[in-house]
């Protein structure tokens, strides 16, 4: 017995049209000899027997389109007996879909393809309307017309059908931490009307100030004062002159807090966490210090409890040191504002009407409008600003 | 700003005068443009005004013409060397490209070569293998050499004067068409103006497709653009480059940005030509943005000959049906 297929006439033929039968079922053949015409999308060609014998069943009528490398007939010998059974195995392996298609080459304008990837549609899925079938500008933007309107049905409780995704990813399931991160800031943002304002402060008394305190801390409390510490102090000392920037909102109530617990948002391997260092206010710049290297230290090996990581009234967060300038942090909900702090970077400015070089660092303040505006929120932060830049006051 | 009209011919002169009586340097040659007039009259009276020594009628001799222009160039001169029809250009590829062109780069900037080849595009009129074809493309190709294709008397006037300053050989084609008065009048200022190289000019906006047009191929263009938007609603981008090189690549990018189809039309030869380059460098830098093939409308490639013109040149007709393969379907 054997099985005339479908052949496979260039790359990129996927399927064949049986035009005509050159011969009919109980008809002797001869190897070579032409038994059909078929037509690619490019040609009509004739097939020939590939072996002598007698037509036994044609298995695809004229008219059908039938995959590549299917059996559409069987030759047997003469005398050969072929049971029934083989016959309708052959036949259905012509009318099941292939399962592996080879990979379709799509027409499409370049235009469209950068559009198609930009909205992320997929080329395979829409008809091309130019010449050829090339898929145009005009198809991918009715394709992205009529997936906003299928998206704008779809708007029900009811979980969205998976849509096929067409960029290739490497699933990183959210956990623990991240997903505590990704909810806590997305509440935040959807519940409080935030809004950052930012200001220049010329850091160069705190650059100083930090020197002649190192000199004396590290040799004799290893112990060298950041930047950072100095920032959450000025900050401590605003924050119990301005009672609504210390606050927590809750319903249609303001509270005003009578402690000042300053966070220190900390990077670390899978996240961020912000250790409290409680009742900044009260202390000096020495105890703040060794108070946020030891939470930090405590954070770097996973070891903070949950005491260390609650109870905060505000956040300061610094990009600084990644050359970051300017930012819009997110406030850490039930807080009312953060303030984010940007490197120190040395820049000609105007003082008494000459250029100069100093240290300038640009501090970002998030606030909730809920609570306060921007007035207000502007002169909380001159406040901050002044301190730092007669860091004495710090000490008054 | 005062304006007044003027014919193409006129506004060439009129550069050429005003370049004359502004620098002693410049100097004409060239068959007949002295005592003859120039073949067209274009140079007409320059003999009279300016004297022998300033106008100078050559012998029949292309290269020769181009070879002292060369000379006298490197000497201080800005010649504006007068190749009556645009195929004799074959005959100075010598002195234009291998000393001409490449002078001022090779010797570190140690000489310059001010020159300007006004020559002339002799299509339409049945003249012949020798006169008719445009040759643009040569010029396009060689580094250094400036391609100036005016389409209107303002272009024209603006375009020579600035050739005339310009440090570098120019070739500054003129048409047949454009040298009747009546239907080439248009309106440039009364006082000097100056227009830079690389400057394209956008003739008509459009949102469809974007046609860039050269010479005779503009009016054409707009009057097909015109057709166009009448019978099928279809709306017409019209760039006239007026420089080939330098290209205005930007203003033509831009366009194609904005339409998503491109359309050249010129009459050099379609096979490596004007439009062979545009269409290059637009898929080369902004593939992305096309929404279909580029088309180039251009002569075919067959010999021009006494009585083909009308059968190869690229006319109206044949703009519409370029843009119309590419915007209907």
């Amino acid at each position: 017995m054997y099985e005339v297929t479908m052949p496979k006439l260039s790359l990129t033929m996927e399927t064949g049209k049986i035009i005509r039968w050159l011969k009919k079922e109980g008809d002797k053949v001869e190897k070579g000899e032409p038994i059909l015409e078929i037509e690619t999308e490019k040609v009509t060609v004739e097939v020939e027997a590939p072996a002598s014998g007698i037509l036994h069943k044609i298995l695809a009528k004229e008219g059908e389109e039938v995959p590549i490398q299917k059996t559409i007939a069987i030759i047997k010998e003469p005398g050969e007996e072929i049971p029934e059974e083989t016959v309708v195995e052959a036949k259905r392996e012509v009318t099941v879909p292939t399962a592996e298609k080879p990979v379709e080459r799509v027409k499409a304008s370049p235009l469209a393809k950068k559009l198609a990837k930009e909205y992320g549609i997929d080329l395979t899925k829409i008809k091309g309307t130019g010449p050829g079938g090339r898929i145009l500008k005009e198809d991918v933007l009715r394709a992205v017309e009529e997936a906003k309107a299928a998206a704008a049905v779809t708007v029900t409780p009811t979980p969205p059908t998976p849509t096929p995704s067409v960029e290739k990813a490497k699933i990183v399931p959210l956990t623990g931490i991240r997903k505590t991160i990704g909810k806590r800031m997305a509440q935040s943002l959807q519940t409080a009307p935030q809004l950052t304002i930012t200001m220049e402060v010329d850091m160069g008394e705190v650059v100083k100030l930090r020197e002649q305190v190192v000199s004396e801390t590290e040799k004799k409390l290893s112990l060298r004062v950041t930047y950072t510490d100095i920032i959450v102090m000025a900050v401590a000392k605003a924050l119990k002159e301005f009672p609504f920037m210390n606050s927590r909102l809750e319903e249609d109530k303001l509270k005003l807090l009578e402690e000042v617990n300053v966070g220190v948002a900390t990077a670390i391997e899978d996240g961020l966490v912000v250790p409290v260092v409680k009742n900044a206010d009260k202390k000096s710049l020495v105890e703040i210090s060794s108070n946020i290297r030891s939470l930090v230290e405590k954070a770097r090996q996973g070891k903070l409890s949950i005491e260390d990581v609650s109870g905060g009234t505000f956040t300061v967060t610094n990009l600084g040191m990644y050359g970051v300038d300017v930012f819009t942090p997110i406030i850490n909900p039930p807080e009312s504002a953060i303030l984010g702090v940007g490197r120190i970077v040395e820049k000609p400015v105007v003082k008494d009407g000459q250029i100069v070089i100093r240290p300038i660092t640009i501090l970002s303040l998030t606030f909730d409008h809920r609570v306060t505006d921007g007035a207000q929120a502007a002169v909380f932060l001159q406040r901050i600003k002044e301190l730092l830049e007669k860091p004495f006051l710090l000490f008054i | 700003m005062a304006k007044k009209t003027i014919a193409y011919i006129d506004a060439i002169r009129e550069a050429l005068r005003e370049e004359m009586a502004r620098d002693p340097k410049v100097i004409i040659m060239g068959e007949d443009v002295g005592l003859g007039q120039g073949a067209f009259t274009v140079t007409k009276g320059l003999y009279q005004e300016f004297g022998k020594d300033r106008v100078i009628d050559t012998p029949i001799s292309e290269e020769s013409i181009i070879g002292a222009c060369v000379g006298l160039a490197m000497a201080g001169f800005r010649p504006v060397a007068e190749i009556m029809f645009n195929p004799f250009m074959a005959l100075v590829m010598d002195p234009l490209i291998n000393h001409a062109a490449c002078y001022r780069y090779v010797s570190g900037g140690q000489v310059k070569v001010p020159m300007v080849i006004r020559t002339l595009v002799c299509q339409g009129r049945g003249a012949g293998h020798d006169h008719a074809p445009f040759y643009a493309s040569w010029f396009m190709h060689i580094p250094c050499l400036r391609v100036i294709v005016p389409s209107t008397p303002y272009d024209a006037k603006g375009l020579l004067k600035t050739a005339i300053r310009d440090d570098y050989p120019c070739i500054f084609y003129e048409h047949i068409d454009f040298y009747p008065r009546k239907p080439n009048l248009g309106e440039i200022p009364e006082e000097e103006y100056l227009i830079p190289f690389g400057e394209a000019d956008i003739k008509r906006e459009g949102s469809d497709v974007t046609v860039v047009a050269i010479l005779t191929g503009v009016k054409a263009s707009l009057s097909a653009a015109e057709k166009l938007e009448k019978e099928e609603g279809i709306s017409v981008e019209v760039i006239d480059p007026r420089t080939l090189a330098p290209l205005d690549k930007q203003t033509i990018l831009n366009s194609v940005k904005k339409t998503g189809r491109l359309v050249v039309v010129e009459t050099d030869f379609k096979t490596a030509g004007v439009g062979a380059e545009i269409a290059a460098m637009v898929v080369e830098e902004a593939l992305e943005y096309l929404d279909a093939p580029v088309k180039r409308v251009a002569t075919k490639d067959i010999p021009i000959s006494f009585t083909n013109e009308k059968y190869i040149l690229p006319d109206e007709q044949a703009i519409v049906k370029a843009v119309k393969e590419l915007v209907l379907k």
